[in-house]
Formats: C-alpha cells, sequence, structure tokens
C-alpha cells in the first residue's frame, strides 16, 4: 500500500507568509558569490576554553592577523564542541524524507545501553561543496519546542548537534509507530488491534496532545506515522516539525504556513481555508487517527489536489467529498460558522448526503457504543464543539468497559516487526542528497526506497 | 514550558544570580586578558545601548516587532556570556540574533533581506557573505543550548492591565519601560513577571509624560515611599483608574495590591534601580559616547580580523 504520507514541511515552509520569496526556506538561497577563502587559522574556537594558553600561542595569533590584512574575512570558524561519531554508534538508516534522514544509534558512553533515534537535517544544498545556508523556520520550530517540552507521551530530545553544517537531533529510540501497527494488523489478512490496545493508544495519544495544548503548542502533522510506541507499549508523540506556539501570535497562523496537516487528517475547518483555526484541528486528527485504529484504514482517503502556483492554496474537493460522504452535509444547524469560512461557496456545489457515522462504524465491525460517542465528539464538523484533549481524556469510554493500561501491548502477544533498521546506507556523515517525492514512512517505505536508489 | 515559565528552559538554564552573571562575564575576560586589554570596549551600559539602537535600526528596516526585538536582544545578551565579545563581530551576531529571532516568533525574513539590510546599516563591518550569517546562526544556536523560546513580560503586562485598571498611558509607558529592561541585565537575572510588574510600578508612580530626567527622582522617591510602608494612604475604594483618588492612594492600592499577591517586592526594587541606572547611563551616552562604541567595536574588528 503506498501511502501519500510524505511530508511537506519543506513546501509549505516555501510557500511562506504573504511575503512570496521571502521564505522560500533555505532551499533556494545560496550565495551566488564565492566565499572569500579562508586562510588557515590556528586560532580555533577552542582557544577561548583553554585555559593553558600560553604567550607563544597569542604570538602566532598576532602574526596571522597580520599576514591576514585589515579586511579580510575570518571570523573563527564554527566548531561543534561535540561530534556526533565521537557520542554515537550508528546503527543503520531507518527513514528518509524531504527533511533529511534518520539513524538508529547507541550511546558510545560506557554503561549507556539506551537505542537512539537520530534525525539529520540534510544541508539544504546538493552536492558539491555544502555551504551554510540558514535553518528551514521549521528545523528552529522543533529544536526550539522538543527542547522545552518534556512529557511522557511526547518523544524525548536526548540532544542535539551542530557539527559540519548539519543539524542532528537525538531521540529517544520508539521500536514502533502507528502506521506500522495498523500495517500489520490489515496484511497479510485483517486482525483487529484489541480494543484494550486501541484504547491506551487513543488516551496517551491525547494524554500528550493535551500536555502539547495546555503549553499552547499545536502540533498540526499528526497522522498514524507520527506517533511512536516504544516497546513496552509506550506512546510518543514524534515529528514536531510543523508544531508552532498559538500564543497570541504575531502573525496568523495561516499567514505562516499556509497549508498544515496531511491532507487525510485535515479539519474541514483548514479544508475551508479558516484562517484563524485553533487547537481543534489536532483533535480532528486523533478522531481519524482513532478510527483508523478501528477500521485499519484511513477513514477519509482523499486524493490530494496539487498546488498549481505557489501563492494559491487549491480547494481539496475530494477530500472534503470523502467526509461528507461519511459524515453528511455540514450544514448550519451542525456548524454555525460555516457559512463564514472563505470556501464555503465551494461546499454548496456538493450534493447532500445525511451523517452516514453510525453505519460506517459499525460496518467496519466496531460495537463499543461509548467508543461510537468518543468518535462523533473529536468529527465534530464545529471546531467550537469538537471534544477538546482534556474533555476527550474525561469520556466514559477510557473509565467504562475494558480497563485502561498505561502499556497499549499489556495482555496481547502479537508479535509486530522491529523497524527496519538497513545496514547499508549507515553512513551518517556523507551529505543528505534530497530524495524528493519518496514517503518518510518508515514501513516499507525503506524497502522501496532501495529499489528506487538502487 | 511555553505556557508555564517555572518549567521552562529560561528558568531552568538561563535565568541566573548578579553574582553568577559577574563571575561568568569575569571568566570569559580572564580567558585571553591581554585581547582585553589591547581592546578596550565601553562600559555595558553604554553598550547595551549602543547595541538596542543599532539593533532597531536593523528592526525598523524590516519592520520588525518589538518582541522579535526583545527576543534578539536577549539572544546577544546570552551568547556573550558564552562567547568573548573580542572574538566575534558584534554586528554578524546581531543580525543572526535578529535573523533567528524573526524566525521564532513567527514573523522570518529571508536570510538574504536581513544581511542585505545589515549591510546598509553597517556597511563597513557586516560580512556580506550570507553563509557568514548562517554559520554564526549554528554558534548562536550552540551557544544557546538550543533554548530559543523566550518568555517576555509583555504576556503579564497584558494579563494584569484589566486587573489593575491601567489606563492606557499607564500600559503604554509599562511598555516602553519592558523594552528598555532588554538593555539591562535584568532578563538574565529576573522572571519575566517581576519585570513586568516593575514597569508597572515605575508607569503609575511615575505618571506618563515626566521627561527622563525627572524619572530618577520620582521613582526614588517612590521607592523610598514604599519602604515607608504601604498602609498609610489606602483610602477609598473604587477601581484603580478612578479620578478623584490623589496619585498616592493609588500607589497605595498598587502596593497593597503587590503585597496581597506576595509579589518579592525586594526583586522589584532591584529591577527598579537597574531600570533607573539605566536611566542614568542614557543621560551620559552623548553622541560622542556613542561614536567612541562605533570606533571602538570598528577598531578591534578590523584589527582582530574579525569582519
Amino acid at each position: 500500500m503506498q501511502r501519500a504520507e510524505d511530508r511537506e514541511v519543506d513546501d509549505k515552509d516555501d510557500r511562506g507568509g504573504g511575503r512570496p520569496g521571502l521564505l522560500t526556506s533555505t532551499s533556494t538561497i545560496f550565495n551566488t558569490t564565492t566565499p572569500a577563502q579562508r586562510p588557515p587559522s590556528k586560532r580555533k574556537r577552542e582557544d577561548t576554553h583553554n585555559e593553558e594558553g600560553d604567550e607563544g600561542e597569542d604570538e602566532q595569533e598576532e602574526e596571522d592577523r597580520g599576514e591576514r590584512g585589515l579586511h579580510e574575512e575570518i571570523m573563527p570558524p564554527y566548531k561543534s564542541k561535540v561530534r556526533v561519531l565521537e557520542e554515537y554508534q550508528i546503527i543503520g538508516f531507518i527513514s528518509s524524507g524531504t527533511y533529511g534522514r534518520v539513524y538508529k544509534a547507541r550511546s558510545k558512553l560506557p554503561g549507556n545501553t539506551k537505542e537512539y533515534a537520530i534525525k539529520k537535517f540534510k544541508p539544504d544544498k546538493e552536492g558539491e561543496v555544502i555551504q551554510y545556508t540558514g535553518i528551514s523556520q521549521s528545523a528552529c520550530r522543533e529544536m526550539a519546542l522538543c527542547s522545552e517540552l518534556s512529557h511522557e507521551n511526547v518523544i524525548h530530545l536526548h540532544e542535539i548537534i551542530l557539527e559540519d553544517k548539519c543539524i542532528y537531533m537525538v531521540f529517544e529510540y520508539a521500536e514502533h509507530d502507528l502506521l506500522q501497527i495498523v500495517h500489520y494488523h490489515s496484511h497479510p489478512e485483517r486482525r483487529p488491534i484489541p480494543e484494550a490496545t486501541i484504547k491506551s493508544v487513543l488516551w496517551q495519544l491525547l494524554n500528550g496532545v493535551s500536555y502539547l495544548h495546555q503549553n499552547w503548542v499545536l502540533h498540526r502533522d499528526l497522522k498514524p506515522a507520527n506517533i511512536m510506541v516504544t516497546a513496552t507499549g509506550e506512546v510518543k508523540i514524534g515529528d514536531l516539525g510543523l508544531a508552532r506556539l498559538f500564543w497570541k501570535p504575531l502573525q496568523s497562523l495561516y499567514t505562516g504556513d499556509k497549508v498544515v496537516v496531511t491532507i487525510w487528517y485535515r479539519a474541514p475547518e483548514l479544508l475551508l481555508g479558516s484562517k484563524h483555526y485553533t487547537a481543534a484541528i489536532d483533535l480532528w486528527a486523533v478522531g481519524c487517527i482513532f478510527a483508523e485504529l478501528l477500521a485499519l484504514r484511513p477513514i477519509f482517503k482523499g486524493e490530494e489536489a496539487k498546488m498549481e502556483k505557489k501563492s494559491t492554496v487549491p480547494f481539496q474537493r475530494n477530500q472534503m467529498q470523502k467526509i461528507i460522504e461519511i459524515l453528511g452535509s455540514p450544514s448550519k444547524e451542525r456548524w454555525p460558522a460555516v457559512t463564514q469560512q472563505p470556501e464555503y461557496n465551494q461546499l454548496q456545489t456538493f450534493k447532500q448526503y445525511p451523517n452516514n457515522l453510525e453505519a460506517w462504524y459499525h460496518q467496519i465491525g466496531a460495537t463499543n457504543a461509548l467508543g461510537f460517542q468518543l468518535l462523533s465528539g473529536l468529527l465534530n464538523y464545529d471546531p467550537t464543539q469538537r471534544l477538546t484533549a482534556q474533555s476527550a481524556l474525561e469520556h466514559p469510554y477510557f473509565s467504562e468497559g475494558a480497563k485502561l493500561t498505561l502499556n497499549a501491548f499489556e495482555g496481547q502477544s502479537f508479535d509486530y516487526p522491529h523497524r527496519r533498521v538497513s545496514q547499508d546506507d549507515n553512513d551518517i556523515s556523507l551529505p543528505g542528497t534530497k530524495r524528493s517525492g519518496l514517503p518518510d514512512d518508515s514501513l516499507g517505505g525503506s524497502r522501496a526506497k532501495r529499489l528506487k536508489e538502487g | 514550558m511555553a505556557a508555564n515559565y517555572w518549567a521552562s528552559s529560561q528558568r531552568l538554564h538561563w535565568q541566573m544570580s548578579r553574582q553568577r552573571l559577574a563571575e561568568v562575564r569575569s571568566a570569559l575576560d580572564a580567558q585571553d586578558p591581554k585581547t582585553v586589554q589591547q581592546y578596550p570596549l565601553p562600559e555595558l551600559r553604554h553598550l547595551s545601548i549602543y547595541f538596542n539602537s543599532q539593533i532597531a535600526r536593523l528592526g525598523r528596516r524590516m519592520q520588525t516587532r518589538q518582541q522579535a526585538l526583545a527576543t534578539a536582544q536577549l539572544y546577544i545578551r546570552r551568547f556573550y556570556t558564552k562567547v568573548p565579545i573580542r572574538d566575534t563581530n558584534p554586528y554578524l551576531v546581531m543580525a543572526t540574533c535578529l535573523y533567528l529571532a524573526l524566525k521564532m516568533e513567527e514573523c522570518p525574513q529571508h536570510i538574504r533581506i536581513v544581511v542585505s539590510e545589515a549591510r546598509t546599516c553597517w556597511p563597513d563591518v557586516m560580512p556580506s557573505d550570507t553563509a557568514k550569517l548562517a554559520e554564526c546562526e549554528f554558534y548562536l544556536i550552540s551557544e544557546m543550548n538550543s533554548y530559543l523560546i523566550v518568555h517576555h513580560p509583555y504576556r503579564t503586562l497584558q494579563d494584569l492591565t484589566p486587573v489593575l485598571s491601567l489606563t492606557s498611558e499607564e500600559n503604554n509607558t509599562s511598555w516602553q519601560v519592558i523594552n528598555d529592561s532588554c538593555l539591562t541585565d535584568l532578563p538574565l537575572l529576573y522572571p519575566p513577571h517581576i519585570i513586568a510588574l516593575t514597569a508597572i510600578f515605575l508607569s503609575v508612580v511615575l505618571k506618563t509624560s515626566l521627561p527622563q530626567t525627572n524619572i530618577h527622582a520620582a521613582a526614588s522617591s517612590a521607592v523610598a515611599a514604599n519602604s515607608s510602608g504601604s498602609g498609610g494612604n489606602s483610602g477609598g475604594g473604587g477601581a484603580y483608574g478612578a479620578s478623584g483618588q490623589g496619585p498616592q492612594a493609588r500607589i497605595g492600592k498598587l502596593i497593597e495590591w503587590y503585597a496581597e499577591s506576595k509579589v518579592d517586592m525586594e526583586a522589584v526594587i532591584e529591577c527598579t534601580q537597574e531600570i533607573i541606572s539605566l536611566y542614568e547611563a542614557w543621560e551620559s551616552f552623548t553622541p560622542s559616547a556613542e561614536k567612541n562604541c562605533k570606533d571602538q567595536l570598528c577598531r578591534m574588528i578590523k584589527a582582530r580580523g574579525i569582519v
């Protein structure tokens, strides 16, 4: 199954905040002039931290300065104090996306047996000599937010290393993700995920989302591939590359990134062009993920209309159609503010549908009435009436029936495959090359990539 | 975290005592005393005022929001607690801090725009190569340990404006005092709400239109009045902004509210004194002092070849 899961972060950044061209991020920012050749400099960063710096060296520096003349450009080159390969042993390559590549690694520190996933952001320029080009806003957000966040259901950042023009974010390692788990249960034959597992996964996911929202962080890209699960059944929300703070932003959220959330998980207010969306968009995505865990396939599997021009965002007609077919037409009764949505006129052209969610729920074989209630609450058209993360956590679905556990795998014995780690492509120090158009999912993707790249 | 200052990286990793800050700075100077001696720089307050005016100049060219400027200023201050200023080109550092702050405050500008505007502001000392700024960004983020989210006092001011019925003039003055606090070490030393409370205190005490020269006297007397007891003038009820109440009564009410809210008044007074010292330094920041800043920096950059 080919998943249209490729990240759009870079593209989105490129579409930039109402200032066409300004945010063209780093991919087009290359200096056209060759930088002045740096004379070899004895002056290294470390010198400033060297307490034994002796006179002799100082004199040498003086000489260097003299040789350089007055107007040469020689700010001491940046050197990382920590080197990735000194600290970590790379076990193998996990996946790649438009942002760069992810590797599995182990610490070289004696006694530290933990495993890590190292996300290497590719320098934007391909081939030739790599240059500093400015860090993409998406990478800045992810570095800043991950450094700040600390919660058991949000992936833990171990450290960030900035070395040789590359950014390495070292995360705790998680063996599974929801995309892989859904795939396991649907291939080769359909084996429903046990209700206790779904309940635990959903509760932990909501718990993480609630933490993010309490801290004014919107994730904006929740989807199965971004929800990690550790070998011990703990859910970890990952990939905060599109996440941002929403406390009284200086610009509307829309101005920053015109398109957010992978299409199948995109809330109706986003599809209808809402400029001032809220945390409710993440809860819609959680609803879609809940439905997918139950059905073992995406509930609203629309086809994405591609952007023709960078400046205009196309109306995602097919995606809207898929939603309306199951949830029924978004009437004014169900969503009073629907008439104020920028793309409301588009809605008039759709056929009328009744709400078929309950029929859909039974058709996929689900029976838990409270589960249906919760799902309807998450997939509420009206963002102001949609359940919040906190209210969803308090839903009776979690307190009644099968007991809620914090280990999603408790009591079950499925043998989920380990994350695929490729051995023959594990040189983390090689410059990342752009693999555009390839999915960055962690399932089967690497195999497909191997074939294409091979 | 973002909503909670107490769990934020700012509080946990980037707030220090005055003594610690002094130690950190003298340790930096001690790394290379020869260079420190060879390239004298203006006193820190003057340097801060100069940096502020320069970064504001650059910011104005890009219609930068004040909050992004404040973030950039705090980045500069953090960076120079880790790196000796004489090892850097402060103009490149300023431009880089602003470039990064614009991204973090979600109003980004293209790196080429930032470099070219910075070149316009500082043609002699700003490198034209965007890769220089981008490299400096690595350095900056690395020295700040990737802790980039900054809590500013503006938020507390906004929250407290209705609570304390601040007039729009008082709100404006408070806002300006907060802007001014970015020129001091206060953001490294105190939580943002303390700085906001200081700004509000000053704005109520000072009234709005006092010229800067009088601020010192007015503030000193207010501090004195405060320490001599807050119970004296609490007569009259009603809203804080209500006319008919003398200014003293209003100050009394404010102090009462601070006391009830268990505000650390000692910290507020220390912040007040820091702000007042800044205003004094500002008065002595004559055009020739400004030129001196520029010349000394320029000489250092050129002689050390770190354009």
